[in-house]
């Protein structure tokens, strides 16, 4: 009487700039950089958006600079 | 040899003409500091993410510059940004090393990094945007 069990597919998330072939992230590329905040402006997680962790820390780097001359926002209000 | 980003952001109530005087003064003080300036774009007025000074618009410029050995003259450039108030914002950003360390990781792609940091997006992402147009629409 064992029930089926239920089989879960997770997509596997894969890194956009491992995917890319991306090695240096652009403080100016807002097209790209916006990708990755969504609408509270928020950096996206990592456990979201599967970035890997040297393209997160050189994402990080490049949304806190586009921040700093308001090319996108800190927060939306 | 070192490169550098140079961008800033300027009170949109200054005029195109003083904006390029304004330009052409800094790239002679970083000229006259033994630098390269390597490419220069303008690209126009923009719309801020969030208001800046109680404006809501800038004008966007960035300078690449190529320096040679530890010499610049930089920092002074910075200083004399610092204390002029029609500019909003100002950032500096030293690329050769990132680059080289981005060129090492995949040999085949690395000069797209190098020739285009705009990438295909390009410094104008924000869709809808005017003013963003090609990067290269005010160029000097």
């Amino acid at each position: 009487m064992a029930r089926p069990r239920k089989v879960f597919y997770r997509r596997r998330k894969v890194c956009k700039f491992c995917a890319d072939k991306i090695d240096y992230v652009d403080f100016k590329d807002v097209k790209l950089l916006q990708q990755f905040i969504p609408e509270r402006s928020k950096i996206l997680p990592r456990r979201i958006s599967g970035t890997c962790a040297r393209h997160q820390r050189l994402l990080q780097q490049a949304i806190k600079r586009a921040r700093h001359l308001a090319l996108i926002p800190f927060t939306t209000d | 040899m070192r490169t550098y980003e140079l961008v800033f952001v300027v009170d949109p109530r200054v005029s195109d003409e003083d904006v390029v005087a304004m330009t052409q003064e800094y790239k002679q003080m970083i000229t006259a500091g033994g630098s390269q300036i390597s490419k220069e774009e303008s690209w126009g007025r923009r719309k801020l993410a969030y208001p800046i000074a109680k404006l809501n618009e800038g004008k966007y410029v960035l300078l690449c510059i190529e320096s040679e050995g530890g010499k610049s003259s930089l920092p002074e450039v910075e200083h004399r940004m610092r204390q002029n108030d029609k500019i909003l914002r100002y950032l500096t950003v030293r690329t050769d090393e990132d680059l080289k360390r981005a060129a090492s990781r995949h040999p085949k792609t690395a000069g797209r990094a190098g020739e285009s940091p705009g990438g295909p997006g390009g410094p104008g992402g924000v869709g809808g945007d005017t003013a963003a147009g090609p990067a290269t629409a005010g160029e000097v």
